[in-house]
């Protein structure tokens, strides 16, 4: 197993040069900050998963979490895990310094549980998820809750969970039925979730989750759905007694296996207390207010693995030999030595492919990191407008483009390998397994892809999208200063003319009132869409490398940089033609899959 | 107890090395550093007493502003405070008479340095140290306890540990086993925001003299391919005359 699993020189490039950190270490809100102590913030977590988090994801896998005995049992890590990153700041780092937080950049959070996911992705999303459940409370429930349940949630001494999904309701939370009886303070829970993450285990010694149900007599549909902290064992004046939460069994994944997912009943016994978080029936509008930073972490979740399974195809391509080059006379000399794989064009293609959307997906991360700190922290109310709707439109891709492509490159490295590749020997089969469920969680491609192109694309009268389309201008104005990448700033230009001429034949539709149509294309649309910002970031990262080689930047070495416009140059080669295809695709008039009767499956 | 951990700045050791200048100098691009790990095993031991004795914790380097970072994650461990000898750490002798120059404006008890430094291994600096000033020394010290005015010290000889008992002020040349590496300390968010507010006072060099010269780099040869022997003949045969081992 290689040991390789994250290329921290590459993260620190994109965080601080590409993606420019100091813009957003520039604002008050975050003048404790600089580049040293991000730096040895990220060493620090850099050696921690090195020592408590990449030795064990082998053993997660081969050792999935299970049900046994009315529990989940878990790998024994995760209590170390949890107990560690409360101690280390990893739970409470984001959080602002009233809520007991150190008012970290999402940046740099983002940055930093990055390194954990490369790592040993079983692991993170105990935490992930407790900030997740904390971050709800704090913004939307009152005193009495806050003091009773974060200060132990931010110390890892208590997990927490979102509730959402239930048997009839997963993608249409609409029709969740779980219920909620005024009863005194509080209110009777009762009701079952499944696919709750992190649902059960024995690394906390309490969990509070965060639960969707509807109050009796509340208005149907997603108008009545209110949000309630319902916690495993309720805290009273003589210690934690049971709640009523029972754990019924949980789910055997084809990856993720250490990240175990439970199915939950609540009130099985009719003594499950559950408490108002702020207004009733705005449930599903807290949850989703908080959705954008949870949709990154998909995003980054994601990425990371694409990272891991990179580096370990690479080490392995670096060290396998196998086959001959091809000489001048178009055969091969049998009498030479075996070259290694990492010499033969084939195998080069999908490394670069793997580098290109791995390096490509964290640039994006990064940078819808960047827009998220900007959208709270500048000081002129205009910027933050303006940042919040270029995090609204960026959200749906950050989390689609990493987890649709992702799993592409881990499956090129896969690829690499050859039949060891397929062997459960090699490290490459694992992660491709657990990348698998990014398109899957919190909202699938489907669900991400009509978002952008349903409500993102046309909010605020197109008012994001000309925001981006501004912010690609003025890389595309800064790319044509160099020689060098003028032609593929000009070709990104097309792109984006492309682009209108796309959204014009599709808005022909919404505007005749058949929205059923403009939308029956919108995942081929996220496609065409999110390889054009990838490529817009691509420039910038090769423009950054540019400058470097001009100015003589000793910082990072000359391959280096050299590697980094190498890797645009794979992208508007091999990627970006895609979008032509794409194009045609979306500006065609049939409507081929709605039309498409239940009779052609037959 | 006044502790003084004397801290150098290293490669990590998965850094890829190389040279410039003729191989005369070598090459910091793209290089990690780190606290030297025989200091970081010194600088943890101190933590203890910190801890545990109520000790006040000191670091302190000979280098240009580049080494801040690995100083200040010293700080981020918890030391109280900081030195930089703000002057390049030419060789041990020279590093030791800027070391000793500090300690004496001090007032150390005790003085924990690494017995090397993984980059030049020269393991010269704390026996120095200890001979310019005059302090009761213990080299390749594998554990330390201090009760009041006086020390119990283990050291690593050939083939086994002896024991010593001395007397502050001393100066130790430790390693690993003063504490294991499962006792290494990774700064948590919280230290490393202290760090920021500690002191890291940067004080100028003595006039001092420099014992040694590099004349050149290089790197060992490269390993030689891998031979896969059959039987215990092929293999004598090899080590008798290709290897000339035996």
């Amino acid at each position: 197993m290689a040991n390789q699993y994250v290329d921290i020189e590459t993260l620190k490039f994109l965080l601080y040069k590409v993606q420019g950190l100091q813009d957003v270490l520039d604002q008050e809100r975050y003048a404790d900050y600089d580049r040293e102590s991000v730096d040895l913030l990220l060493n620090s977590v850099k050696d921690f998963s090195d020592k408590e988090l990449f030795p064990y994801f082998k053993e997660m896998d081969e050792k999935p979490a299970h049900f046994k005995d009315g529990e989940i049992v878990v790998h024994p890590q995760v209590t170390k895990y949890m107990k560690a990153g409360g101690e280390m700041g990893l739970i409470a780092g984001s959080f602002p310094y009233e809520n007991g937080g150190m008012q970290l950049p999402a940046m740099v959070a983002h940055s930093s549980a990055f390194i954990q996911d490369a790592a040993n992705n079983h692991m993170p999303g105990y935490i992930g998820l407790t900030v997740g459940a904390a971050e709800l409370i704090t913004h939307f429930a009152n005193e009495a809750l806050n003091d009773t349940y974060v200060p132990n949630m931010l110390t890892g001494q208590w997990g927490g969970t979102m509730c959402l999904t239930e048997p009839q309701a997963g993608s249409s939370l609409s029709d969740i039925v779980t219920s909620a009886t005024p009863d005194g303070d509080h209110y009777k829970i009762h009701g079952q979730k499944i696919f709750i993450s992190g649902g059960d285990y024995q690394g906390a010694e309490n969990i509070v989750h965060l639960v969707l149900a509807r109050i009796k007599g509340a208005p149907a549909g997603t108008k009545g759905i209110s949000l309630f902290v319902v916690p495993k064992n309720r805290p009273t004046d003589g210690g934690l007694e049971s709640n009523d939460v029972t754990t019924v069994a949980d789910f055997q994944k084809m990856g993720q296996k250490g990240y175990c997912t439970t199915h939950l009943f609540f009130g099985d016994k009719e003594d499950c207390q559950g408490w108002l978080v702020g207004e009733a029936n705005q449930g599903l509008k807290y949850m989703f207010l908080m959705m954008n930073g949870a949709r990154i972490g998909v995003g980054r979740g994601a990425a990371a693995i694409a990272t891991a399974a990179y580096q370990a195809s690479l080490n392995y391509a670096n060290e396998r030999p196998q086959g001959r080059q091809l000489q001048s006379s178009g055969k091969k000399d049998a009498n030479q030595e075996q070259t290694l794989i990492i010499n033969h064009p084939d195998v080069r293609r999908m490394l670069l492919l793997q580098k290109a959307v791995s390096e490509g997906s964290l640039s994006l991360i990064l940078l819808t990191a960047k827009y998220h700190d900007l959208s709270i922290a500048s000081a002129d109310a205009d910027e933050r407008e303006k940042y919040r709707l270029l995090l609204e439109i960026m959200t749906p891709v950050v989390k689609t483009y990493p987890s649709e492509m992702g799993k592409i490159a881990v499956d090129n490295g896969v690829q690499v390998l050859g039949g060891y590749g397929f062997c459960s020997d090699y490290i490459l089969q694992q992660y491709l397994r657990d990348i698998r469920i990014f398109a899957i969680y919190e909202g699938t491609t489907g669900i991400q892809s009509q978002d952008l192109l349903g409500r993102k694309v046309t909010m605020d009268n197109g008012k994001a999208l000309q925001l981006l389309s501004e912010e690609i201008q003025s890389s595309i104005k800064a790319a044509m200063a160099h020689e060098s990448l003028a032609p593929y700033a000009k070709k990104l230009g097309g792109k984006l003319a492309l682009t209108q001429e796309v959204l014009q034949s599709l808005m022909g539709f919404a505007m005749k009132g058949d929205y059923q149509r403009f939308l029956a294309d919108a995942t081929p649309f996220m496609e065409f869409f999110s390889n054009i910002v990838m490529a817009w970031l691509w420039l910038d990262i090769a423009r950054e490398a540019q400058n470097a080689l001009v100015t003589g930047s000793t910082e990072n070495s000359t391959d280096f940089y050299e590697s980094k416009i190498h890797t645009m140059e794979f992208y508007f080669k091999y990627e970006l033609p895609k979008t032509t295809g794409l194009a045609e695709i979306l500006m065609d008039k049939q409507a081929l899959t709605l039309n498409t009767d239940k009779k052609v499956f037959a | 107890m006044k502790i003084l951990v004397c801290i150098s700045n290293v490669p990590d050791t998965t850094s890829k090395i190389n040279f410039t200048d003729g191989d005369t100098k070598f090459d910091t691009n793209g290089v990690q550093f780190v606290i030297n790990p025989n200091d970081e095993f010194g600088l943890t031991r101190a933590m203890w007493f910190k801890e545990k004795q109520g000790a006040t914790v000191h670091v302190a380097n000979v280098g240009g502003p580049t080494t801040e970072p690995t100083i200040r994650k010293a700080l981020a461990i918890g030391a109280d405070e900081a030195i930089r000898v703000n002057a390049e750490p030419t060789d041990g002798f020279f590093v030791a008479q800027q070391l000793a120059e500090v300690v004496k404006n001090g007032g150390y008890d005790l003085v924990i340095a690494g017995r090397e430094s993984i980059d030049y291994n020269g393991g010269m600096v704390p026996g120095i140290l200890a001979t310019l000033l005059d302090m009761n020394f213990v080299n390749t010290c594998i554990s330390l306890e201090v009760d009041g005015n006086n020390a119990t010290a283990m050291r690593e000889i050939d083939g086994g540990k002896e024991k010593i008992s001395t007397s502050l002020p001393l100066v130790i040349g430790g390693q690993k086993g003063l504490v294991e590496e499962s006792d290494l300390r990774i700064p948590n968010m919280r230290g490393i925001m202290m760090a920021r507010k500690k002191a890291l006072n940067v004080i100028e060099p003595v006039d001092a003299a420099k014992a040694t010269q590099d004349a050149k780099f290089e790197k060992p040869a490269a390993k030689g391919a891998v031979k896969l022997v059959d039987n215990v003949d092929d293999l004598i045969n090899l080590l008798h005359n290709e290897a000339k081992a035996i």
